[in-house]
């Protein structure tokens, strides 16, 4: 590899190695030069709106902003000097002309902050809090690295409502400096385009068109116009009026199987708001509102449990972790491993997904590690675990000349393959939609078909047969009628590009004629060498199939190790399970598929929230969720990441594995001597060579099913909605039963 | 509607920088930009239909509300400025109970405000559809108004 050529240049008398398509600003941040700036992000485009990024550069006229002019060799810059300064603040001043300063200038500023005094004539001390983003505000900071003091100009007040009728963030455009970060980042990073400039000159202001409401424009509330905010007039509606957040911590989203990165910022007890991480290499910052809103709403939900209960005649009674693991161990003991129906949610951490195995197998003796999903795909499954375990990276679409988008929609989630997709077709490719409402991807597509689940599979065996220059056949007449020549010309490129993407959005498992679809599918990715990339809801799926959590899987089976490692065969009656048969007792782990299960004697239910039904646990076992826990998940792309504990378990909840390793440990089976998470990593390392710090993606042997597989039919999925353990999303996150009302 | 709007299209390449064209003959066509021309600029150029209003909205030529019968035209070029055109615009928007850019609910006259109109020996001038009224007053231009229907 040979060394990228580098200019020197210096900045304050010091000299530095620039790269050559540098800006000054780009270059003086990598060697902690500060210039000041509140237009200019990382990520974005240089776009020279503030002015304060002003310096002096001998050679050049006037003073050049930094975030627009490029380096050149010699360069001699000064970052400094009195007039840049001088000039800076008075940048600045204009700055503020239009923008409420009472939060810089004040008099009273530090006896406020010492005392929260107030001028109202009660017993209250919060100070006078005018905006949500004060102490988290870019504007404050810079304000105090100028050194400005001082305003002479008069503040003009533009005077706007302040806009608080859509979800999850407050919109107050007086606050508003017009650095255009929001639209920028809506518009170029995540390739939206709901924020546009209106009008021009003093009257210009930041919105959809038309005055129309953000959701009805399109925006898909994924918070990046937020963090880009370098003021307080976009502020997050749960996490406004907390001030400075008092820590952060790095985790992994655990809402869908993209394993996005998220950065949690806590205080003592709460997790106040999640941002994006732009460096994470997974999904560079582009989060969905599932992750950037969703959490706090759901962590702390009033709903939740906090000490574990049991259901008397009277009603629910609180018990201590003592009394609920004897009540739990005494009706586990003595059964038959056919009186007993354990559900192990896919969204469960790594480790506890190891643990709940070793619980079924080695307490119950039973082989049925049953989950919600199979029973969403009940005859289907095999096909699309296969189908998804062998999903190719993210990564794949950036390339891709040809991409195909089945049921897949990333308005309100899988941003990061949404997005790529996007920049894809932005670039050139050529790209299809299939889906049965009008998708966030359509209005980049050469053809978007919208047409009912059920003709999908007829859609990809024309394409497949256009491809192959086959000639129609009758089934298809109509929609070679309503699509032919637009079909004709996709198809081409299609079959003249050897870099083509299929997309796999979670559609297809909400639609009845799945089986089809999914053959469809199969042929197109061996017989026509697509590439295909799964997006679903199954956060930890693959962790799931990497620890065995499945029936019929022994622990680490799955995994591959050669290209050359056979199917593992599984014998079909292992995957059914019978939701007709009467239980003695079922125990939901992280799980609440109430609308499959059987009647039972006994039902026990391990999770955060209560359950969306009139069914009533008779033992309710509170667990900590995955902002309380530390552990793993295995994403679709096979990437083993990390999940950080970010704030202390809520009340007396405790996580899945200390609560099976205790009722094991109780009833006197099964070998898990457990203390911590790491002693649990220790024993997956047997399996994972290096768990958890495995950089190589894991890949896995595909399943072949012996037999035929009996559907048990009981009930077909709910049309899906973005759920977490069982609950809903939109049950406990306001803005998400706001947005889901609206996509009906 | 969706029928012209594919004659316009037929014009234009398929591509972003044929918005402003577009935009133009659409107004031509219509008279002002409607939202659901938008609509179908968005389809054709695949770009947000915010973004082509923000565009538009940025340019003074273009218009979102429909015109009314007449039109009528505020000069606060310099000498009108010097000589009373702001008050003028200030009765127009009383009287008619709009304010620049807008119709009259009746659709009877829509109002605007233009820099010069280039007669300023004659100011303040106002324009009524083709015609210039020269060195208006407040009572003149009440009077004048009721002349259009």
């Amino acid at each position: 590899m040979t060394k990228e050529k580098t200019i020197q240049i210096t900045i304050d008398n010091k000299t530095i190695d620039a790269r050559p398509n540098q800006t000054i600003l780009q270059a003086a941040r990598e060697y902690q030069i500060y210039i000041p700036s509140l237009c200019a992000m990382e990520h974005l485009s240089s776009y020279g709106a503030c002015r304060l990024c002003v310096v002096e550069v001998d050679g050049l006229r006037g003073f050049p902003t930094s975030c627009t002019t490029p380096v050149e060799e010699g360069m001699v810059i000064r970052t400094d000097t009195a007039e840049v300064k001088g000039l800076r603040q008075e940048v600045l001043k204009l700055l503020l002309s239009e923008h409420p300063a009472s939060c810089l200038f004040c008099t009273e500023q530090d006896e406020c902050k010492q005392y929260m005094g107030t001028i109202r004539k009660v017993g209250a001390t919060t100070g006078c809090r005018y905006c949500p983003n004060d102490h988290r505000c870019e504007l404050q900071q810079i304000a105090e690295n100028i050194g400005l003091t001082e305003t002479s100009y008069p503040v003009y007040y533009r005077n706007f409502p302040v806009e608080k009728y859509d979800p999850f963030y407050d919109r107050d455009y007086n606050l508003c400096i017009l650095c255009g970060r929001c639209v920028r980042v809506c518009n170029n990073v995540r390739l939206n385009g709901t924020l546009s400039f209106k009008q021009r000159g003093r009257v210009t202001t930041i919105g959809p068109a038309f005055d129309r409401s953000h959701i009805d424009a399109g925006c898909e509330f994924c918070g990046a116009c937020v963090t880009a905010c370098p003021t307080g007039a976009l502020s997050v509606k749960v996490s406004k009026w907390y001030g400075r957040p008092e820590g952060q911590v790095a985790t992994t989203c655990n809402y869908c199987s993209a394993g996005c990165r998220l950065i949690l910022q806590t205080t003592k007890t709460d997790v106040i708001d999640a941002l994006p991480d732009y460096d994470s290499a997974v999904e560079h910052g582009i989060i969905c509102v599932k992750g950037r809103f969703g959490i706090t709403e759901y962590v702390h939900s009033p709903l939740r449990y906090g000490t574990p209960k049991e259901m008397t005649p009277a009603g629910y009674n609180d018990i201590s972790w003592e009394e609920a693991i004897a009540k739990a161990a005494g009706k586990l003991s003595g059964l038959k491993p056919d009186d007993c129906l354990i559900v192990v949610s896919p969204q469960l951490l790594t480790e506890d997904l190891f643990v709940a195995q070793q619980f079924i197998r080695q307490v119950t003796g039973s082989e049925e590690v049953a989950s919600s999903f199979i029973f969403d795909l009940d005859g289907d499954a095999a096909s699309f675990i296969n189908l998804a375990l062998a999903s190719e990276p993210f990564e794949t679409i950036e390339k891709a000349q040809g991409i195909l988008a089945v049921g897949f929609d990333s308005t309100y989630g899988y941003s990061p393959i949404g997005v790529k997709a996007k920049q894809a077709a932005q670039a050139g490719a050529s790209l299809m939609s299939l889906n049965s409402f009008e998708s966030n991807l359509d209005l980049l597509s050469k053809i978007a078909f919208v047409v009912n689940s059920s003709r999908w599979a007829d859609v990809l065996d024309l394409t497949m047969s256009r491809m192959s220059k086959g000639k129609a056949e009758k089934r298809f007449a109509d929609l070679v009628e309503m699509w032919g020549s637009d079909l004709n010309k996709t198809c081409e490129t299609f079959s003249c590009s050897s870099h083509n993407v299929l997309i796999v959005g979670p559609g297809i498992i909400d639609s009845p004629d799945r089986g089809k679809i999914l053959r469809s599918i199969e042929r197109m990715k061996n017989e026509y060498s697509w590439k295909v990339v799964v997006a679903h809801q199954y956060t930890n799926l693959a962790g799931m199939f990497a620890m065995g959590a499945c029936p019929g899987i022994k622990p680490g089976e799955m995994i591959k190790e050669a290209s050359a490692d056979k199917a593992v065969v599984l014998k079909a009656e292992l995957i059914h399970i019978d939701l007709r048969k009467k239980r003695k007792l079922i125990y939901l782990i992280g799980d609440a598929s109430f609308d499959s299960l059987p009647e039972c004697e006994f039902l026990i239910y391990q999770n955060a929230l209560p359950p969306q039904c009139s069914r009533q646990p008779d033992l309710i076992l509170p667990v900590s969720l995955f902002t309380e826990a530390s552990g793993t998940v295995i994403s679709a792309e096979g990437r083993v990441l990390q999940v950080k504990e970010a704030v202390a378990p809520y009340m007396d909840s405790k996580p899945d594995w200390w609560i099976l390793k205790s009722i094991a440990e109780k009833m006197g089976k099964g070998k898990m001597k457990f203390n911590d998470v790491s002693s649990i990593q220790g024993e997956i390392k047997k399996i994972i060579k290096g768990f958890p710090a495995v950089k190589k993606r894991i890949e896995f042997k595909e399943i072949e099913v012996k037999g035929n597989v009996k559907t048990h039919g009981k009930g077909k999925p709910a049309a899906w909605k973005s759920s977490y353990r069982g609950i809903p999303l939109g049950e406990v996150v306001s803005g998400i039963k706001v947005i889901e009302l609206k996509g009906g | 509607m969706p029928e012209v709007i594919e004659v316009i299209f037929e014009k234009y390449q398929r591509k972003p920088d044929q918005l402003i064209p577009i935009l133009q003959n659409v107004q031509r066509e219509f008279g002002y930009i409607t939202p659901e021309s938008v609509k179908h600029i968005s389809r054709y150029l695949r770009i947000s239909e915010n973004q082509i209003f923000g565009v538009s909205s940025f340019y003074a030529q273009f218009r979102f509300t429909a015109p009314g019968r007449h039109s009528v035209k505020a000069c606060l070029g310099t000498a009108c400025h010097v000589r009373g055109g702001a008050t003028l615009l200030e009765m127009l928007e009383r009287e008619l109970g709009i304010s620049c850019g807008e119709t009259t609910p009746d659709r009877r006259f829509d109002l605007e405000r233009v820099a010069c109109l280039g007669c300023c020996a004659l100011s303040p001038v106002v324009q009524i559809d083709a015609d210039i009224y020269s060195r208006m007053t407040v009572n003149k231009l009440s009077e004048l108004l009721k002349q259009y229907e």
